[in-house]
């Protein structure tokens, strides 16, 4: 008997891993988005080694130029290198969108997770907060954090996150909810596990694939967000570039040379564009039955 | 049904209490006080005599409870910057914004059900991939971008549209004038709320699709039209109701940045001036009023919903 039982579990795993392979490979247009995100990070994490330009350093002489061999994406009101500034911007764009998402999710889990499983008051209590924080406009609860906490780069990234904790706690809420009166829950339980370590070890895995998709969408609306409050410039101050508040420069010199203001906004939207399309070929792979 | 709206009555009021709660504290957690009043020239005697008349010298909590006494009877405080009751300067700018929203959800739930009824009609098929892909894109442009760029293309390019403001100089009694600021703020706006439309109508419609009553009227002989119209549609409304009462956030959040795009001089740009100048009674007074309006909303919808669905009356 035993010797079946482990033979079938022996072959499972492998099945399961090539099942999810031959999935993810039926992907083309996710496939496509993780290239051109990993193309991006490898040019903003290894570019600013390789640059001619400096992003900071302005020259009174040539400043507004269009596009050259020179200068790849021309130079902006200041002399600068577009491109130069392009690339650490979108240093600081991406890592500010990767963290505060992280942020958001934590917090989204251990609130989620908490009200779901305990149920009873504390379910009520959290999920109170959580709709108190969905009740507010995001913006508008954004402005009042950055407001009151300023705009320092560690705290644009928690005031993003905190814009984005609260859908994740609904979701991950519901799910825990799901699986807390689940079998093998109850089965570990009586083998003396505590509540952590189910919540922690057990149910957690099996909510990970949403939560995943969830996140990678999330990212997506992390760089928008934060493109948004420094164009607004709430969020990351110059000298330091941001794709966001390059499109603040840009916007007073609309009339002279628009096209400073179609690259910013263009690696915004091919960097979210990409997030939104590998999250939804994420949510195919991973959890083929919702919709 | 009156059971019913009570409840949901008590409930958003609760709501809003948290709201105004977690929007007051989080605003005086602040570290360091109004950037005006810390005009390093005057004497200390001066800033305290003026931390005293705007009440920052009584604790938190006094605080909090003098603010909710005002607000609940209209009176928001005064502005820091501008020294007008901050209620007044609400009411002067509500009306565009409002104008504004309603513009850009009309826009968003038309375009968005129109298109969600057809990608749902042809799943899978080049109609769906259509408009999934505008769906996709309408979530992943940034909006203030793409206003940048449409009036970089309508009003500098090819001069059909202003670029800016509510209303041109001279002109403020000119509706057709007023439309003409309105279409291009209104458009990016919509662009931007089209894909949650359009995602929820996509899905409810394809989920009546498979139920019972409408392979019913299929086999009773029902025109597809007919089918569509009286059966598909009437059920799958309720989800969409339900999601355009969710869309009030977002449609608020998007016209903070909007605003700011166009010149437009709405409540999202006076929050932006107050962030900008640390004018916390003006911030606190906006927030407060972004969070009425979407609790005030998704009351309406649920009210929506026990009209359109009679079994919800009855929950």
């Amino acid at each position: 008997m035993s010797e079946v039982v482990i033979t079938a579990a022996a072959s499972a795993a492998p099945r399961r891993r090539s099942r999810f392979l031959a999935r993810a490979l039926r992907q083309p247009l996710g496939l496509a988005a993780l290239t051109v995100l990993v193309l991006l990070v490898l040019l903003v994490v290894v570019g600013p080694a390789f640059l001619p330009h400096s992003p900071t350093r302005t020259n009174p002489l040539r400043t507004l130029q269009p596009p050259s061999a020179e200068h790849w994406l021309g130079t902006d009101e200041l002399g600068r290198d577009v491109f130069a500034r392009i690339v650490h911007g979108g240093r600081v764009s991406l890592s500010v969108g990767l963290f505060s998402m992280l942020v958001g999710l934590t917090i989204g889990i251990a609130v989620g997770g908490s009200a779901g499983y305990f149920g009873g008051r504390t379910e009520t209590v959290l999920m109170r907060i959580v709709d108190t924080f969905m009740a507010i406009p995001t913006f508008f609860l954004i402005l009042v954090i950055v407001t009151s906490f300023g705009n320092h780069p560690v705290t644009v990234v928690f005031t993003v996150g905190l814009g984005f904790w609260a859908q994740m706690a609904r979701s991950v809420h519901a799910e825990f909810r799901r699986f807390k009166t689940a079998e093998f829950v109850e089965a570990s339980r009586a083998l003396g596990s505590g509540h952590l370590r189910l919540m922690a070890r057990h149910i957690l895995p099996q909510v990970l694939p949403q939560a995943i998709v969830l996140a990678t969408l999330g990212v997506g609306w992390a760089i928008l967000t934060e493109a948004g409050l420094s164009y607004l410039g709430l969020g990351i101050q110059p000298p330091l570039a941001s794709w966001g508040n390059m499109l603040q420069n840009a916007q007073a010199y609309l009339f002279r040379a628009p096209i400073l203001a179609v690259w910013p906004g263009l690696f915004i939207a091919v960097t979210v564009l990409s997030f939104n399309v590998l999250g939804n070929a994420l949510r195919d792979v991973l959890d083929p039955r919702g919709s | 049904m009156t059971q019913y709206l009570v409840r949901r009555l008590g409930q958003g009021v609760v709501v809003l209490f948290l709201v105004s709660l977690l929007t007051f504290f989080l605003i005086n957690l602040a570290p360091g006080g109004p950037s005006s009043l810390l005009d390093m020239s005057t004497t200390v005697a001066e800033r305290n005599a003026r931390y005293a008349l705007y009440g920052l010298d009584r604790p938190v909590h006094e605080r909090y409870v003098t603010w909710l006494a005002g607000a609940v009877r209209g009176d928001l405080g005064t502005s820091i910057n501008q020294g007008l009751p901050v209620s007044r300067l609400l009411m002067q700018r509500l009306g565009a914004t409002v104008v504004l929203a309603l513009s850009a959800l009309v826009l968003a739930a038309g375009l968005g059900v129109l298109l969600g009824i057809v990608a749902a009609l042809n799943p899978n098929r080049w109609p769906d991939h259509l408009v999934s892909t505008v769906a996709t894109l309408g979530m992943s442009v940034p909006n203030f971008w793409l206003g940048i760029i449409a009036i970089i293309v309508f009003a500098v390019e090819l001069r059909w549209l202003p670029a800016s403001g509510i209303v041109s100089i001279g002109r403020s009694a000119d509706i057709v004038d007023r439309i003409r600021h309105l279409v291009l703020p209104a458009s990016v706006l919509a662009f931007g709320l089209m894909p949650n439309v359009i995602r929820v109508t996509r899905s409810a419609v394809l989920e009546t699709k498979t139920t019972d009553y409408v392979r019913t009227a299929r086999s009773k002989g029902l025109p597809d039209g007919k089918v569509v119209r009286k059966h598909m549609l009437r059920n799958a409304f309720v989800p969409i109701t339900a999601m355009l009462g969710l869309i009030t956030t977002v449609l608020f959040s998007g016209s903070v940045v909007i605003e700011s795009v166009f010149g437009y001089a709405g409540i999202g740009r006076l929050a932006i001036e107050a962030a900008n100048g640390r004018d916390y009674p003006v911030i606190l007074g906006v927030t407060m009023l972004a969070g009425l309006v979407v609790v005030v909303v998704n009351l309406l919808v649920d009210l929506l919903y026990a009209v359109i669905d009679p079994r919800i009356r009855h929950v």
